[in-house]
């Protein structure tokens, strides 16, 4: 079973990646963006169960303070129906080195899970605002994701 | 071809002059017609085909990035003056003709390894020696900046823990050149990185990799040009320390191959070959390359344990070319035989010729004697880091690569190092002739608002955006640093940086310098001139903060478009022969250096070619680091002096730039009048006789003077009059503005005013002014009926605000 973690900001806390990605937009002079918010993924396979991905989840991969987490099968995105809403997932192409993957699998072992297991990791963007599938292009190409090393999805 | 124990074997032999060049093209091997029939002469000799491993290996270690083939190659040079007169000079070895050549001929004692591996080394004290390299990593940076960047700086890192037996690492320099952060959007072709991101994405490439070593990063530069937007410049640079006793290496036939770090993935496949390309982002995915600085931080711990404990005799990194080049290198005199399946692997299914090549970051080659095999390992398991034993060096001097038991590659290790054929190229320089541009004249009012517009230029305001995401501090050892003022919100440009190594070396008082210069606007009219101001600037940057010019090296990194066009190689030509002209006369040799050419790329079928770039980094040894000396003015009623001569020089500067003045003399150097200054200059702060010392560069005296005031909050009043100029005529605003080389303005104390002149009474120095009681900079000339007043804190807010991201 491969399950899939994400990493909540509490929404009592900022969310500091998501405003400076929407730092990152206005620099670019796009328009019609109000709120970016940005969630760590990670996917783990292999013989990890639903409760050590919780653990891992909990104890290794957000901060009980201000942060929370989401665990789902793989290959589950929630839909959503807002028109002010996108969300893109970024994730590293086959073979390109993922230095972050190698240090969990490492903490992983120092939290006393020796199962065999693989991880990637990934990158989740909310934006909101009224965009066009053109600019909403133009960001995830321009400042999400290198298509060189990297591959997305949008999910609107 | 066929596919043979997971090899092809390339069928060559019979290829006619068309199908060998294709062959060379679709593999990227970057090999010419030339070498592709040297080498197919020796497979024909062998009467075998070879393997694409063998192919592979011979292409990289025959790279551009390798073998430095066009600057060590034939160049027929035409050069042109005005005059239409022609100079034509064929050189051998270009290198070895300018930059090597200056070194051999000053023959500094003081110069331990020149040129000779992964670093130049210096000496330090009598025990210990300085090691130093800066390389390039742009094509890497341009696809993507955050992994080009960071692993540039940890290669960069591994050139000082290859050096000899190893140096420990101090501190790292890094400079970019960018494009203007400001272009729309829009204007950026498909498929390449807006400016703001690669900015944004290297800055933090850099400090990642650094900060998480803890390794300061405490020197660099930034240098905007849109000709960079496509292919940015990214220059990654370390210093260590090395003991005198481990600088010697060598290898004996017996030593075992020891690899120790990463495991090798698909990463970086053909970045030693792809680096004599023109750049194109259709690039595949495993030119990338990806870094990991914790596990080069445990390799640096345990191999400088290893080292301390005498347990390899050679060692070396692997960088571009992979194994190939580490161990074709290491095994060069003696033979190597390698296990290929020996070596870890991040995930299965690589081909053979991929394990041999890859670039993955964070690995190094050792040369390990038998009887220390367990030993070895032991260190390294304590540090938990990898470490695999892959093959030892033999008698044979043939490089013979072993998989799955078989023998897959058998290559004369003669033929490999010593076969290649010398390219010959042509190059062409025709010299522009400099034109004075008409007298300029503005009223007090504009001359306020160009000097406030030059302070906030990109090419001359704060980095400290960029500065303060780096932790300079690290170590502990950094006591000149790159911002200098009164506080973390009053601050300007340091020269230099300095390290006291007083954790490495206890008991020092010494100190090690750092510097840089570079300005590709003076090479887009005159590369010799360029050259000269980079190296003359890195000079006086080192000096200005207490280093002796007589105990100053240099390195070099040349950035130049595709050196087959005869244009662009007329401007390296240029270019070294300033370095070798400039170096000799300031006794100043050249201890290592890099090129990176091919910085060229297409837009809707139109070529491109980067601005032809040098970068010049200084490095010196301080006496004693209670005698250095901050930009930042001290007291007020203190006498302001400028050393050395102001002239009509505006050709290239950000004042022609902001005023859109095509016309202008390049500032040239002149360095039998620079050297009295330096030596003088350092002199004074032996002395105790200098308050705070800056070098006049872009922006010229005006930005200067203004820097000092502002990074102290205290006013300055200066007459412009009083400024010494050459023979031409120049106005007021060309004296302030003006870019001309070997200045510097010096702040004394009342009382050493004498002092100081009787030490300056063989070279220029001109009062020029005083440090006043308040904030206000003023210059004044009686003589033209001009005042300018600005308060420091409206020149600091124009200088600080531009990179405020």
């Amino acid at each position: 079973m491969n399950f899939k973690i994400e990493i909540l900001t509490k929404k009592c806390f900022e969310n500091s990646r998501g405003k400076n990605m929407l730092s990152k937009i206005y620099s670019m002079h796009i328009n019609g963006i109000k709120k970016v918010e940005y969630s760590p993924l990670y996917v783990i396979g292999g013989n990890i169960s639903f409760d050590e991905a919780r653990i891992i989840a909990a104890d290794l991969l957000s901060d009980k303070i201000t942060e929370t987490y989401a665990i789902a099968e793989s290959d589950q995105h929630c839909k959503i129906s807002s028109p002010i809403l996108s969300m893109i997932e970024v994730w590293y192409k086959k073979n390109v080195t993922d230095t972050v993957s190698e240090s969990i699998i490492k903490a992983v072992k120092d939290l006393g899970i020796s199962k065999k297991f693989k991880i990637k990791t990934g990158h989740k963007y909310y934006l909101y605002g009224r965009i066009s599938k053109a600019v909403l292009s133009r960001i995830t190409t321009k400042l999400l994701a290198n298509t060189l090393i990297q591959e997305y999805k949008i999910i609107k | 071809m066929k596919d043979v124990n997971g090899c092809n074997i390339v069928d060559m032999l019979d290829l006619s002059d068309n199908q060998l060049v294709k062959l060379s093209k679709n593999n990227t091997f970057s090999l010419s017609l030339e070498e592709m029939k040297v080498i197919q002469r020796y497979f024909q000799g062998l009467k075998r085909n070879p393997t694409d491993i063998e192919i592979e290996t011979i292409a990289q270690t025959w790279s551009e990035h390798c073998k430095h083939k066009t600057l060590t190659g034939i160049i027929r040079y035409t050069e042109f003056d005005d005059t239409k007169a022609q100079k034509v000079k064929t050189y051998k070895n270009l290198l070895k003709e300018t930059i090597f050549k200056v070194t051999m001929e000053l023959n500094k004692k003081w110069c331990w390894s020149v040129f000779e591996d992964n670093a130049g080394i210096i000496e330090f004290d009598s025990k210990n020696g300085v090691a130093f390299k800066v390389e390039t990593h742009n094509h890497p940076s341009a696809l993507d900046p955050y992994g080009g960047t960071s692993t540039g700086v940890g290669g960069a890192i591994r050139d000082i823990l290859g050096v000899g037996l190893g140096a420990k690492p101090l501190a790292n320099t890094n400079v970019f050149c960018f494009g203007n952060p400001n272009v729309e959007l829009r204007e950026i072709p498909k498929n390449i990185h807006h400016p703001k991101k690669v900015i944004k994405d290297a800055v933090a490439g850099v400090g990642d990799y650094g900060n998480k070593m803890g390794i300061p990063t405490v020197n660099g530069a930034v240098h905007f040009d849109n000709g960079y937007i496509s292919n940015p410049l990214v220059y990654c640079g370390t210093f260590g320390i090395i003991p005198k006793n481990k600088i010697r290496k060598k290898v004996n036939v017996g030593d075992l191959i020891l690899l120790v770090g990463g495991k090798t993935g698909r990463d970086g496949i053909h970045g030693a070959t792809f680096s004599s390309l023109q750049l194109s982002y259709e690039s595949d995915v495993n030119a990338v390359q990806m870094g990991n600085p914790i596990i080069e931080k445990k390799v640096l711990d345990a191999m400088l344990n290893a080292r301390d404990l005498n347990l390899y005799r050679s060692v070396t990194d692997c960088g571009a070319g992979g194994l190939s080049s580490a161990i074709g290198e290491l095994g060069r005199k003696t033979g190597a035989i390698v296990y290929l399946n020996k070596v870890p692997l991040k995930y299965s299914g690589l081909r053979p010729w991929e394990i041999w090549i890859s670039e993955a970051q964070e690995r190094m080659v050792f040369a390990v004697p038998p009887e220390n095999k367990n030993k070895i390992i032991k260190v390294f398991k304590k540090e938990k880091v990898e470490a695999v034993f892959i093959g030892e060096f033999t008698k044979n001097k043939r490089l013979i690569i072993k998989y799955n038991n078989d023998v897959i590659a058998n290559i004369c290790m003669v033929f490999l190092h010593n076969e290649m054929p010398k390219s010959t190229k042509t190059a062409v320089y025709r010299i522009k002739k400099e034109k004075l541009q008409k007298s300029i004249k503005m009223s007090d009012d504009k001359i306020s608002r160009t000097l406030k517009t030059l302070l906030s230029d990109l090419n001359i305001c704060s980095r400290e955006w960029i500065v303060r995401q780096y932790d300079h501090e690290v170590q502990g050892q950094t006591i000149v640093k790159p911002l200098q003022g009164n506080s973390i919100e009053i601050s300007g440009p340091g020269d230099a940086s300095i390290i006291f190594p007083y954790n490495i070396i206890n008991g020092t008082k010494k100190g090690v310098v750092l510097s840089n210069g570079l300005n590709p606007q003076y090479g887009k009219i005159n590369t010799y001139k360029m050259a000269a101001s980079a190296i003359e600037e890195a000079l006086r940057n080192a000096v200005a903060v207490g280093a002796n010019i007589e105990k100053i090296a240099l390195l070099d990194n040349f950035c130049w478009g595709n050196p087959n066009y005869p244009k662009i190689l007329g401007g390296i030509v240029r270019a070294a022969n300033a370095c070798y002209d400039v170096a000799k006369a300031f006794e100043t040799p050249f201890i290592s250096g890099k090129d990176s050419l091919y910085n060229e790329y297409s837009i809707i079928c139109k070529k491109y070619s980067i601005p032809s770039t040098i970068l010049i980094s200084a490095i010196g040894i301080i006496e004693d680091i209670s005698k250095t000396i901050t930009m930042p003015l001290k007291n007020k009623n203190n006498k302001l002096f400028l050393a050395g001569i102001t002239r009509n020089e505006l050709g290239g500067s950000v004042f022609a730039k902001i005023i859109n003045i095509s016309d202008g003399i390049v500032p040239s150097v002149y360095p039998m009048e620079s050297k009295i200054i330096m030596k003088n200059i350092h002199m004074a702060i032996k002395k105790n006789l200098v308050e705070s010392c800056h070098d006049c560069s872009e922006g010229g005296f005006a930005v200067a003077a203004s820097e000092m005031a502002f990074a102290s909050g205290k006013g300055i009043i200066i007459n412009i009059d009083s400024i010494k100029t050459d023979m031409c005529p120049m106005t007021p605003i060309e004296i302030l503005f003006s870019e001309s080389n070997g200045r510097f303005i010096i702040e004394v104390k009342c009382e050493n005013e004498l002092k100081l002149r009787e030490i300056f009474k063989n070279a220029v120095l001109t009062e020029v002014g005083y440090v006043s009681d308040d904030n206000n900079v003023i210059f004044e000339s009686k003589m033209h009926k001009i005042r300018i007043k600005e308060n420091t804190e409206d020149l600091l807010k124009a200088w600080r605000n531009t990179l405020n991201w």
